[in-house]
């Protein structure tokens, strides 16, 4: 059932608002304060009033002014969208109030808050997009808005950092353009409504060139290796922009993009003619391992943190290009559960960072003493990635492995075990330095990271168990995503 | 009759009114700009009042003194026409950036002359795309390149003398060409009015059009600033005073675009001659200057000279839609006319504004200005942001189109160099924001400069905004061009 709503476009609109009056009263700390948290919650209420409609199968719709007869922006919330705008939006409340904590003696504020908040927005605009031109839009959109955020130290690093993520996501973006071009002239809509607008008729060369031309660009984002360079060193950028980058947006907006060409673009029967599912998949699988591997070897926590990244995003794609119903369930599920282990991490790393200075892992003997607190929360998101039963992270594991079965290829699955397995030996050590390595002789006092640092990590901490152990109550993401996954497989 | 007088008042007052500056800068020198600045008002409003009959009507046209045409000089007031408003909204707040900033740029007994060019310069831009006629046409070309070549020089720079001469060569052997190519239709076809020409031309031996052609397309290009017939561009626009940049870039250059689609107009409508090699040139042609524009402008320290070449490589853009001759692609091209007359204008006064305010145009001494004139920053950063064709801004859409247009026509690798000639443009606008937002100022004195006055101010915020909003709304100029385009394209079934 399709319902004509305002909440679609006012949830994006609204959050663009905000972040326009934060530049404005910048300069004032309370109502920069004020402001982005209304953008934030503000979205995340508007949003989750969608919720239960979405879950009883309504899709909200509006559509604004139209560009060229038949595509012009437009705005609806299916069950995807849904999943993904509510992962972005509550990470996004926490994040700020993180944010505030974390930004509290840092130069040009009303900038970062500003653009922040643009984010925000674009975000929830990519989520709703109602067809490929709208997805472009904030897409595009989303890349100019975070450029001010990596860049922020203003040190030759980070504009070089800031160059070089420019130069991956615009390319990225013309291929994504150019796609969007052929598939109208194509296609003639570029609706992201149905299950797959294009036609075996084209040509299958033709439609393999346009599906690889999405596939890099949207992967530039997706961080799908080799086009994964920018985001390492991306990691100058201040520890909730990291988080940001790295949980919500602008990875996830790829991963999703991905998502979305798979499902509503080619769809799930003409991949499956066309044979292509399998070297996605294939590519999704070696940059999962050698990712892990990456990981292994860098001792910059951040760093370590980055090519973690590039690693679980690949298990969203993973679970897209396996093409049968339980490993889109992994796969789209995980998009929450990545977003909150991986948040949880970067939210521990930039209050280490805060509290005592410390980047490198090598330094982190005994810091659990120290903040206690704080590397509890660490514990409970490695496990959730080592993929724990009782963690998020295991439940995307479980039902990735169990449609990589479906589908027949077994091999998936043992990229899913080592992967596990890298997994524990990249962040089982940095538990057992925390915990259990403390030079003789030194005395170690609690510490704790200022509580707006704090709370905000063990929040996300918390959530990570719950999306673990609660996963079937219904109304949880896993609902949402079975919701998406029934109507994209038709059933 | 449809429109009224305003027709007249459109192409005649701003000529009266150039005279008119002459005599009231002797009589009280400071009022010349406000009188300029009234009669362009009342010039913008007669070209409102058309806009507003052609959107409700459809075209229309006007015969000068009640001359019936072929005999007597027809106004004709179709779709393309309309750049007008754009003529006149661009005109108009450059004008009103010009009340302070000439003050700053031009010395003091010039300043009468400067404002009679300058009205001169959009009178006759106005008069060049209404026209129905051919040979007014190039009477209306030459009032608008001599204007233009004389307020290229006006700041009497050693420099600027140089440049305008440079113009003034190139300028004076194109216009030769365009003259040649019209008396050679006249030859043919024993008449200066378009529609008439286009009708007798079916009857016409295709070489000799083609030579007519040849030479009215080599002039328009020269106009236009088609690589590889740029050299006389740089230069001139980055030396003129910065109003003056912002008319050149944005309109005037335009100009040999409209005179381009005058021509395939007419071309289109006689059916007899085959577009097929002059199209592919133009193509080939607009490919080569997005990518060259790009790369000139990326080496460029003067902020001014940055704004001057990527004029080239949206020129570039704009060619390559018409010579893909698909429907998508001609009107990509149209629409890029108008947005991009906003966004050149835009980035162009906003430099002007730095400019005053600082007494620096190189990018090294520009650093952390945005600090200290936030505004014009930001708004400069809209209009970056919207020339490389970022969405939702007004660039947007010209590239969209053109991409569309060139898959339509089968030629995907031309949509490819589009894009990527996009992203180059990208690189150099990034060097500017960065000196701008995110490098510690060279000189510190620089953050005290604060805002312009309000009347350059104004202008600037109206200009980004309307880069914004005409993206959003990019189907609004889109409701006249199209059904023009299809029109135009019908008789060669495009």
């Amino acid at each position: 059932m399709e319902v004509i709503d305002l909440r679609p476009m006012l949830a994006p609109a609204l959050s663009l608002a905000c972040g326009i009056i934060v530049f404005l009263v910048g300069d004032r700390p309370f109502w920069r304060r004020f402001w982005s948290l209304s953008a934030a919650t503000v979205k995340l209420v508007i949003v989750f009033s969608m919720l239960p409609g979405v879950l009883q199968g309504t899709v909200y719709r509006y559509s604004m002014i139209e560009f060229t007869p038949g595509i012009g922006l437009g705005f609806r919330v299916d069950a995807l969208g849904m999943f993904f705008s509510l992962v972005s939006s509550t990470l996004w409340l926490i994040t700020t109030f993180y944010a505030i904590g974390y930004m509290e003696h840092e130069h040009e504020r009303a900038r970062f808050f500003g653009f922040f908040a643009l984010c925000v927005s674009t975000t929830v605009g990519i989520a709703f997009a109602e067809n490929l031109l709208t997805l472009f839009l904030f897409y595009e959109m989303l890349t100019i808005c975070t450029y001010p955020l990596v860049v922020h130290e203003e040190t030759p690093e980070a504009m070089a950092a800031g160059r070089k993520y420019l130069v991956y996501t615009l390319i990225g973006g013309v291929f994504v353009l150019l796609g969007t071009a052929v598939t109208y002239q194509w296609a003639g809509t570029l609706s992201l409504a149905g299950r797959g607008i294009l036609d075996i008729s084209v040509g299958t060369q033709a439609l393999t060139l346009l599906f690889v031309s999405f596939v890099i660009g949207f992967g530039v984002k997706a961080a799908i290796m080799p086009l994964h360079g920018w985001l390492p060193s991306a990691m100058v950028a201040p520890a909730p922009v990291s988080a940001l980058l790295h949980a919500v947006a602008v990875v996830k907006a790829g991963a999703f993009g991905i998502l979305r060409i798979v499902f509503c673009v080619f769809g799930v029967e003409l991949l499956r003619d066309l044979g292509l599912g399998v070297w996605l998949a294939v590519a999704a699988s070696v940059t999962i391992v050698t990712a892990s591997l990456i990981a292994l070897t860098q001792d910059n926590f951040k760093r370590r943190l980055a090519y973690s990244t590039i690693s679980q995003l690949s298990y969203i794609v993973l679970g897209a290009a396996l093409l049968t119903p339980l490993a889109a369930l992994g796969a789209i599920v995980h998009i929450a559960n990545q977003a909150f282990q991986k948040i949880t991490m970067f939210f521990v790393a930039g209050a280490i960072q805060r509290t005592t200075g410390k980047t490198n892992i090598h330094e982190f003997a005994g810091i659990g003493f120290q903040m206690p607190y704080t590397m509890g929360a660490f514990t409970v998101a490695a496990l959730g990635f080592i993929g724990v039963p009782l963690t998020a992270g295991f439940v995307s594991k479980w039902y990735l492995s169990l449609g990589a079965m479906e589908s027949g290829d077994w091999i998936f699955v043992v990229v899913l075990i080592t992967s596990s397995i890298l997994n524990a030996a990249y962040w089982l050590p940095i538990i057992y330095m925390a915990f259990f390595k403390i030079s003789p002789g030194t005395h170690l006092r609690i510490k704790e990271a200022p509580l707006l640092l704090l709370l905000p990590t063990l929040v996300c901490a918390v959530y990570v168990i719950l999306l673990g152990s609660l996963a079937e109550v219904p109304g949880m993401p896993l609902s949402l995503a079975r919701t998406a996954v029934e109507y994209f497989f038709g059933q | 009759m449809a429109g009224g007088q305003w027709p007249a008042v459109l192409v005649i007052s701003p000529l009266v009114g150039a005279a008119l500056c002459l005599i009231v800068g002797r009589w009280a020198p400071r009022a010349v700009g406000y009188f300029a600045l009234g009669v362009f008002t009342l010039v913008s409003v007669a070209a409102g009042f058309i806009t507003y009959t052609v959107s409700a009507v459809g075209s229309f046209s006007y015969h000068m003194g009640g001359w019936q045409p072929p005999w007597g000089i027809e106004l004709r007031f179709d779709e393309f026409s309309v750049s007008i408003a754009v003529i006149c909204l661009v005109g108009w707040l450059a004008l009103m950036f010009s009340l302070h900033y000439v003050n700053h740029a031009v010395p003091e007994p010039r300043i009468p002359y400067y404002y009679a060019l300058f009205l001169l310069c959009l009178g006759g831009m106005n008069g060049f795309a209404v026209t129905g006629d051919v040979f007014n046409m190039f009477v209306f070309l030459e009032i608008l390149s001599l204007s233009g070549y004389a307020l290229v020089a006006i700041t009497g720079e050693r420099i600027a003398e140089l440049a305008a001469f440079k113009y003034l060569v190139m300028g004076a052997v194109s216009s030769l060409t365009i003259l040649f190519g019209i008396g050679f239709l006249y030859a043919l076809t024993g008449s200066l009015n378009m529609t008439d020409i286009a009708q007798r031309l079916s009857s016409v031996e295709p070489f000799p059009t083609g030579v007519a052609v040849a030479a009215l397309t080599l002039g328009f290009c020269v106009k236009a600033a088609l690589f590889p017939l740029h050299v006389w561009l740089p230069d001139a626009h980055a030396i003129a005073p910065s109003p003056v940049s912002a008319v050149l870039s944005g309109l005037v250059v335009k100009i040999g675009v409209l005179g381009m689609l005058r021509m395939y107009q007419v071309l289109y409508s006689a059916r007899t001659f085959d577009l097929g090699a002059l199209n592919t040139a133009l193509m080939w042609l607009g490919a080569i200057s997005i990518v060259m524009g790009a790369f000139f402008a990326m080496v460029q320290e003067d902020i001014k000279m940055m704004l001057a070449y990527s004029t080239i490589s949206n020129i570039g853009y704009i060619f390559m839609g018409l010579g893909l001759a698909s429907t998508f692609g001609i009107i990509g091209a149209t629409v890029h006319i108008f947005n991009h007359a906003i966004i050149k204008a835009t980035l162009f006064l906003g430099a002007g504004a730095l400019i005053y305010q600082t007494g620096y145009r190189d990018l090294r001494d520009l650093r952390g200005i945005a600090k200290a004139m936030p505004v014009t920053s930001a708004c400069i950063a809209v209009g970056a942001v919207s020339i490389v064709g970022i969405p939702p801004t007004a660039g947007f859409l010209c590239k969209w189109y053109i991409a569309l247009g060139a898959i339509e026509a089968g030629r995907i690798f031309f949509a490819i160099t589009l894009l990527f000639g996009a992203l180059l443009i990208f690189v150099y606008y990034i060097r500017m924001l960065n000196a701008f937002y995110f490098t510690p100022a060279t000189h510190p004195h620089l953050l005290q400069v604060g805002e312009v006055p309000m009347t350059m101010l104004i202008p600037i915020v109206i200009l980004a905004v309307l880069c914004l909003v005409m993206g959003i709304f990019g189907r609004i100029p889109l409701s006249f061009i199209e059904p023009a385009v299809i029109e135009m394209l019908a008789p060669v079934g495009g």
